[in-house]
This record gives C-alpha cells, structure tokens and sequence, in this order.
C-alpha cells in the first residue's frame, strides 16, 4: 500500500504526500530526537527532513525499502543540521534550560553524552550505533542505509562495543 | 557500564511525543515545498519544449553519461529517446573512422597469401609486391594478433630505406599505382630486397629477443597480480619504482583498441628501468614485440614471468625505497626510575635478577644512528653492558655452569668512590653437544610488518639462523596477522631449501585462517617436543601482539605455564614506531628466554649466528644475585642498572621466583658503585643520632661484601648457591680482564648519560670515547669500534 501511495505522490499528488508525511513523521522525528537528543533541535531536523523529502522523493527508486531510504535522508539532513549549527554558534552548550522542561530531560542530557562520545570515535559511529542499537536494525540493513558494507557496520559496531566497555568510557558517563 | 547495559540505555532512550504544532509545521513547509518543486517542474517541462534554449540544453543533456536526476522522469524521457539518436550518430562516425584506419592493413593482409603463394611457386621471379611486402609478411603472421595490428608491425620491422615507401603505400586507397611506382624503382634489385628484407626482419626479431633477454624484462599480466595474495602486493608493486603498470601505449588506444585489451605490468630492475626509457622510445622493438604478444597471448619462453612475490621483494629492498616518515616516540616503554644511592647503614642487601637481553643497545643504536637521542626509558644501562661480550673466565663444567668474577676498581666519574664489578660468563656448550633444537617460528606478517627493516629483514635473519643449527633440529614456522596459521610443519633443518621456500613465501598482509598465533605455535611446539632438548618459539614481531590472547597479563600467563612444561619463548624486535618493548621484555622473561632487537642484518648475525648458543640453550634458569655490603667498610652504595630487574630480598632464596636465564656462553656484568668508609665524597651526610659503623665482624674487615648467586640447572627445580666474599684487595686477574672492566665501565658511563647522568658528575662523552678506545682490545667484530662511534653520535644527536 505504501508504494502506491508513493508513486502517486511521485506523480505529483499532493494528498498522498500529506498522507505519506503522516505515516512517517513520527519515524522521522523520533530519529532525528535520538540524534540530537534535544526536542526542539530535533523539531528543526525533522522539518528540513520533511522538505526534502518533498524535493527528493522523485529520486526514490524502490531498490531498498523505504524506511531505509528514509533514514538516509533523515542522516543527511542532521548532518547538514550540525554542519550549519556549527558554523553559527561553536560554543553553544546544550540547552539546559530547555531540556529541563522536557519529562525526559535526564534521558537527553545521557544520550547527548553518549553520542558526543561516540562521535569522537570516528566518522558514521555515531549513526551506526543509532541504527544497530537504538533502531534494532541488522547490520546488512544499517549497511544498506550508511551506504557501506556490512562488514563495516560490524566492524564499527565492535569498536564501539569495545570502546563502550572501557572504564574510561564508563567513568566519563556521569549518568548511570 | 558496561556494552549490554549500553545497547540496553540507548534502545531505552525513547524521544518524547512530538509536538503537534511542530508537526503541523513541518507537514506544512514539506507540501508547501512539495507544490514548488511539481509546478516548477511543470514548467520546467513546457520551457524545454517551447523556448530556443531547449535544445542547447537537451543537447548537453543527452550527452551525459547520467541522466539528469533534478528534472522530472517525464521530460527527460523525451530526450532520453532523442539521446538514442544522437548516440547512434556518433558510434556510426566512431565505427566508420575505425573502418578507414584498419581498412589498408586488411587489404595488404588479402593480399600476403597471394604474394607468399607466388613467391614460393617462383622464387626467381619473385614479384616486387611480395618483395616490398615480405617484411611485414612473416611478422604481421606469427608475432602480431590475428587481428590486424597496423603500428607494431611497421615499426618493429624497420629494416632499411623501404620502409618509408611501404608504410605510404599501404596507407593509400590506391594500392595498385603504389606498387607499380615500387616496381619501377626496384625493378633491378628485386631478389636481393626480397633477401635482403627478410635477413632484416630476422636481424630486428632477434635483436629484440636479445634486447629482451638482456634487459630482464619480467613480466606480470594482471591475472597474475590478482592471484597474488593481498592488494598490499599489488599496490606495493605500482608505487616501486621500476615497476610501470603499462597499459597499451597511450599514442596508439584509437587503432589498437580492438586487439590490446590485456593490461600488463613490466617489472625491471630499477636501475634498468631508467635505461631502458630512452631506447622504448627510440627503437620500437622491444615494445613492438611486448605489445605483439599480448594481443596474441603468446609468451615467449626468454622471459618467464617470475613469481610475483620475489618482484614484491625485489621492490622493497630496491635502492629507490624512500623510507618512511618514522612516527617517533610511540614505541613504549617501562618506565623506571634510576637506582639510588643507599645507606648500607638502612639496607644492606641488594638483589636483582641477571638479565641477559640486549634490545634496549640495538634500539639506542638505531635512535643515535638516525641522529637522535633516544627516549631515556628505552636505556637500559644493564643491557646496554651485556650487548657486549667480555673476557670472564668461563665456567669449567656444566654442572657449575658459571664463576663470578668479581673486580674492584676506582671509579672514573666520582672521586673516592669505587666500582665493583661482578662478570659472570655462563659455560659455554660446545656445537657437538648441543642439545637437539625443536624451534617454531612465529612470525607476524600483518600489513605494518611490510616495510624493509621488519619482515623482511626478520626472513632473512631466520635465514642466517637455520645456518647455525644442526642438520637434526627442526624448524616449523607459524604466522599471524589477523588470524594465525601454519605455513609450515616442523622440519628437519638438513630440509632447508623447503624451510626457506615457506620463509620467502612469507608475504605481509596475507590474511591467513586458522587458530590464533602463539597457542597454535606452542601447539606444535608440544606436538613435536623433544625430550631432554631445546624447545622454544621464536616470535619475530614489531609490537602488535595481537596474537590471539588479547590481555597482556593472560599472555604473560600463558606463556609462564608454557614454560613450565619445558616450551620456552624468545622474542626478536624489529621496526621502528610501533614497537611494544615493554611487552617483549615481559614475555621473553616470562618465557625464559631474550628479548633481542633486530634492527639491522648486522645485529641477527650477531644474535642469531655468533650468540647463537647463548640465544637458544639456556645453561641456568632463574638466575639471581644477592650482594650484601659490609658497613664497616661501605657507607653507600648504588647498582647501576638493572632497575627493572629489581628482586625483593626474600626472593632470592625462594625457588618459585623467576628470574632472568643465562645461555650458553652469555656474559652477566653487573656493576656496582660504592662509597667506602671514610671517603670525602659521601652522597648521604651520616647521621648525628645513630651510632658510629659497627665494627667489623672478625675475619671479614678485609671484604667490601659478600656475593651470593642462586641459579637452576636447565632441567632441575630447585635451585643451588654460589659465593664468594668481595675482596677489597681484588685477586690478581688478566691483562684482558681489566680492559674489559674498563670497556663495560665506558658502556656504563655512556649509559647513564643517555638517562640523564645523575651519578655521573662530570663525565662527558669525549671522556667515554677516550676510555673505550683505549680498552678496545683486538674487537674481531667491530662491535666496540661501533660503540665508540655511537658516542661520537650522541655527542651531536639531537634531543627529542
């Protein structure tokens, strides 16, 4: 079903876009929320998800699923997110004042300090670790989504195993 | 926290629910843009179709390679058909002018069989076509393709003046006026050309061969290099120089396109190489024939494609290697502090553990030699003085398998003060009764293991090794990298061109499957154990321990069980920025065995060749020295060295307590400085509260101290004693003797100035190189002669 809602959307349909935009905002954001760990940054991510997938869907092409794709375009668009925050604002700590009034400010102020750590690892540790272990999913599928090979998803995934085990990595985790 | 409960806190970590204005928002601004980008491309579509800028643009369009993502599918369809057509127009024009090129060759070679037919039912009259055309004839035949190959052939035959007229007649649509035009002007010596032509070509065929045979030209064609065992080869082998991946000759891709399509890589030495790129440019033999045989895949028998690994060598040690750019101070050390001066008052007992390695001078060595200082951890003073070999007297037996020496002498950098030096030579088994030798190689070919002064250089000190064993002994080798296998089941050593066909097979960066390295070389150190002889693996590595067993303590204990059943282990260093010591020193001494380091040929031949014995027989295990000092005649003292070999002072006596091991032949010095009582140059003021130096107990005023050495018997678990008192007035001892208490003094010196000279006072290393010229002695070697100018070195090395 979700195809033909795709290629009608392809062809130009706006309702079967909005419908399309429904189903998978929530994927999206909840994406873009676990990589930036922040509400409103992750509001922003989605957006600019959202508007590119309006320009991009016609490139679409029904290779690999489209949760799949999905996701690669919700990486892009973070990474174009963090490129241009940076170039803004370097020093910006995170937010504190506008975490705390989330709920679950405790679970974004850990996983901020998990992914800063993860990224320091290197390049794609960090959506690797978001796929494979926050998103369940396998490393043919996360491969298939970073655009490597699956050897390398599990190869990072080692790394980051290891690296995650170490005391320093635990110790520098005030959380826990 | 730990991995699980890691994976576990981010698959717990749910967002919070979106706002539902955000969520608005963003559905918004998607169909807002949504909408933008369907109308522009609508009238993206109907501009292309109206306006005159349309088919500029198509035009580009349909000559990319991709098509156009940005635009909607449904315009670009329209020029994706259109690109068809413009597609067709150009491979007819490709095809067309291919047809004009090959057209004069494929009417001269209709022609050929004609002419040789006629010219063999009448020589005499032998027409002035196959005459001018013979020299092609036989070439264009065997040694081209059966495709047509225009330039090779013309080029490779250029026999004499002919050629010019030929080449110009074959290339003209008219070919009949052409002859007739030859025939005329060569009317009167039509036979003697035909002659002529043909000795020609055979002359240039075989300056070609000899051309060929002479340069060396090795050969790789691209399968080849595919079956090689890593990229690493391959990649290695296009950036050596002398090395040319040649692809067909870039002038001439439009007319042998059809027929070249094998790449191939020629191998010349280096030097050749550069020689040889004036005369391919000139005389087109060699590469006429080269590229002739690739389109025929015909290989002559005159130059064999040697096996690709001997080329990967032949380009490592080429004189062209750059060395890299050596990423200094990662190699890791222990950190130790230098022995301080004590109270004989507050400790009188001093003990340690003989250590016999001599790593620590090799690496100083290369650091110095590439004219730096070296890192002050990586100087071990005792070592540096146990590279070298003393004139000790040996033992007489096996039984007590060493004497100490002991020599009492003043001491060149404190005045007052005095050096004890305590040389013990280990007895020196003969090569007749040597134990048999069960040794497995383990060696490390991971890819860092590539660059000349590691595998290599440890492939060819195994080499140098095997000479030194007995026919008898076995060799096996295993290797690792990131997994471990067995090249090679222990072998008898008289087998030795099998042994060194697997040691030059070794290639770095071969992936190898199998258990992991060090448990699968004890395995088949245990599998062929020899009884009652030497057992031991020797690990050749330039620090990546990854051998399977990834915590360093598990290794160390590994290795220490392994011991215990009689498997011993020795590790040879090389290479330089990676290399792990502190890991070798433990291994090897948890191993029982030496820690070398191999930075030079020079340096195996001395280890693996000369000290041979003293690496691989061990005459005493756990050797341990105890000194204590009498107070009545020493205020202070101080060991120089053999900090990391520290032993408590209830070890000594405690047989479970390893220490260091002496092989056959093997020189133990340890060198002590002492302060007498009474002496001006106390480092430590006595105390004003304690009492007075006890007297001396009777009978011993005329000793300094006394020695105590324990050591086991290789095959023996409990341990036994030798001593002997430190006379103040030493026993008279050889001429020889006292040279080299003075050479190890200026190796001692040397050494404590590299680690910063705290207790050396004002010893410089002009001083050091005046003292160890002048204690030479004969030096068959050149060891010595070496330390001295390792000082000069040091003297202008710059610090770190």
């Amino acid at each position: 079903m979700d195809e033909a809602l795709i290629r009608r959307a392809q062809g130009g349909d706006a309702k079967s876009f909005a419908e399309l935009l429904d189903l998978h905002y929530d994927t999206i954001y909840r994406f873009a929320w676990k990589w930036c760990g922040h509400q409103a940054n992750a509001e922003d991510i989605a957006q600019q998800a959202c508007m590119k997938l309006a320009t991009s869907l016609s490139q679409y092409r029904f290779q690999a699923a489209f949760t799949s794709w999905l996701y690669r375009l919700v990486i892009s668009c973070a990474q174009d997110w963090q490129r241009t925050q940076q170039r803004h604002d370097h020093d910006e700590l995170p937010d504190e004042e506008s975490m705390t009034d989330s709920p679950r400010h405790e679970d974004g102020i850990f996983l901020a300090q998990v992914l800063a750590q993860l990224a320091e690892l290197g390049e794609g540790m960090k959506e690797t670790a978001l796929l494979v272990h926050a998103e369940g999913m396998s490393h043919a599928e996360a491969g298939a989504v970073l655009g490597v090979s699956e050897s390398t998803i599990s190869w990072r995934v080692h790394t980051i195993r290891k690296h995650m085990g170490r005391p320093a990595a635990r110790a520098s985790l005030a959380y826990e | 926290m730990n991995e699980k409960s890691f994976e576990a806190s981010l698959k717990r970590v749910t967002a919070p629910a979106p706002d539902p204005a955000a969520r608005l928002r963003a559905k918004r601004a998607a169909l807002e843009e949504f909408e933008r980008v369907h109308a522009a491309n609508q009238g993206v579509a109907q501009e292309i179709a109206k306006t005159s800028d349309a088919p500029r643009k198509g035009l580009w369009n349909a000559l990319r390679l991709f098509r156009d993502d940005s635009s909607h599918g449904s315009t670009s369809m329209a020029w994706f058909v259109r690109r068809n057509l413009f597609a067709g127009v150009a491979g007819v024009c490709v095809v067309g002018l291919g047809i004009a090129m090959v057209w004069p060759v494929l009417l001269e070679r209709q022609q050929l069989p004609v002419a040789e037919s006629r010219q063999e039912a009448d020589d005499d009259r032998a027409a002035i076509v196959s005459s001018a055309l013979e020299p092609v004839a036989p070439e264009a035949g065997p040694a081209v393709a059966p495709a047509p190959a225009p330039t090779p052939a013309p080029q490779s035959a250029a026999p004499g003046p002919e050629q010019k007229p030929l080449a110009a007649s074959a290339a003209r649509p008219d070919a009949a006026a052409a002859r007739a035009e030859a025939q005329a002007r060569e009317q009167d010596k039509r036979v003697e050309i035909s002659e002529s032509a043909k000795s020609a070509y055979r002359e240039s065929l075989e300056k070609s061969l000899a051309a060929k045979r002479e340069a060396e030209v090795e050969k790789i064609i691209a399968a080849d290099i595919s079956q090689a065992p890593d990229k690493n080869i391959a990649e290695s082998l296009q950036r050596a120089d002398g090395v040319v991946a040649a692809t067909p000759p870039a002038s001439q891709p439009s007319k042998q396109a059809e027929s070249n399509s094998v790449e191939e890589v020629i191998v010349t030495g280096a030097r050749r190489s550069r020689a040889q790129a004036t005369p391919h440019k000139g005389a087109a033999a060699p590469r006429g024939s080269i590229s002739g045989r690739v389109a025929s895949n015909v290989y002559t028998p005159s130059a064999p494609p040697p096996p690709p690994p001997q080329v990967a060598l032949r380009g490592f040690t080429g004189e062209q290697y750059v060395a890299p750019i050596p990423d200094e101070g990662r190699d890791k050390f222990q950190q130790f502090e230098v022995n301080p001066v004590k109270q004989v008052a507050d400790e009188p007992v001093s003990t340690f553990s003989a250590d016999v390695d001599t790593a620590s001078y090799s690496f100083v060595r290369r650091q110095l030699t590439s004219g730096r200082l070296p890192q002050k951890d990586s100087v071990r003073v005792e070592e540096m003085i146990n590279y070298f070999d003393y004139a000790w007297p040996a033992a007489k037996s096996a039984k007590t398998p060493f004497r100490p020496t002991v020599v009492v002498s003043d001491s060149p950098w404190g005045k007052g003060r005095k050096l004890v030096h305590i040389g013990i030579k280990g007895y020196e088994i003969s090569r007749d009764d040597a134990p048999g030798a069960n040794l497995v190689l383990l060696l490390d070919v991971s890819g860092s293991m590539s660059s000349p002064d590691k595998l290599p250089l440890a492939v060819q000190s195994m080499e140098l090794l095997l000479s030194s064993l007995k026919p008898t002994d076995t060799v096996g080798i295993v290797v690792y990298a990131g997994a471990a296998g067995t090249v090679l089941e222990p072998t008898p050593v008289r087998n030795k061109q099998k042994i060194l066909g697997a040691l030059r097979d070794l290639r770095p960066g071969g992936s190898t499957a199998g258990a992991e390295g060090i448990e699968r070389a004890y395995q088949l150190a245990e599998a062929h154990f020899r009884k009652g002889g030497v057992n031991r693996i020797l690990l050749a590595t330039d620090g990546d321990f990854n051998v399977g067993i990834a915590s360093t303590n598990e290794l160390k204990g590994f290795v220490e069980r392994k011991r215990v059943k009689g498997i011993f282990l020795s590790v040879l260093g090389f290479g330089q920025g990676n290399y792990r010591d502190e890991l070798a020193q433990a291994l090897a001494q948890n191993g029982n065995g030496v820690a070398a380091y191999i930075d030079t040929l020079g340096e195996a031949q001395k280890v693996l060749v000369q000290e041979a014995g003293a690496s691989l027989f061990t005459i005493a295990k756990d050797v341990k020295l105890q000194v204590e000092f009498n107070p009545a005649t020493v205020a202070e003292y101080r060991l120089v060295g053999y900090e990391t070999r520290a032993l408590r002072r209830e070890d000594f006596n405690n047989d479970a307590v390893d220490a260091g091991d002496v092989g056959s032949g093997h020189t133990v010095t340890a060198i002590y400085e002492i302060t007498p009582v009474g002496s001006e140059t106390r480092m430590v003021d006595p105390s004003r509260y304690a009492k007075e130096p006890p007297p001396a107990v009777s009978g011993t005023a005329g000793e300094y101290g006394f020695l105590k050495i324990r050591y086991k018997l290789p095959d023996s678990d409990t341990s036994q004693l030798i001593e002997q008192p430190i006379q103040i007035v030493s026993r008279e001892v050889s001429e020889n003797v006292l040279r080299d208490v003075r050479f190890s003094t200026a190796v001692a010196g040397f050494g404590q100035l590299l680690r910063g000279g705290t207790f050396t006072g004002t010893l410089k290393y002009e001083d050091i190189i005046r003292q160890a010229q002048d204690a030479k002695g004969d030096d068959p070697f050149g060891y010595r002669t070496e330390f001295v100018q390792l000082v000069r070195k040091a003297t202008v090395a710059r610090e770190m």
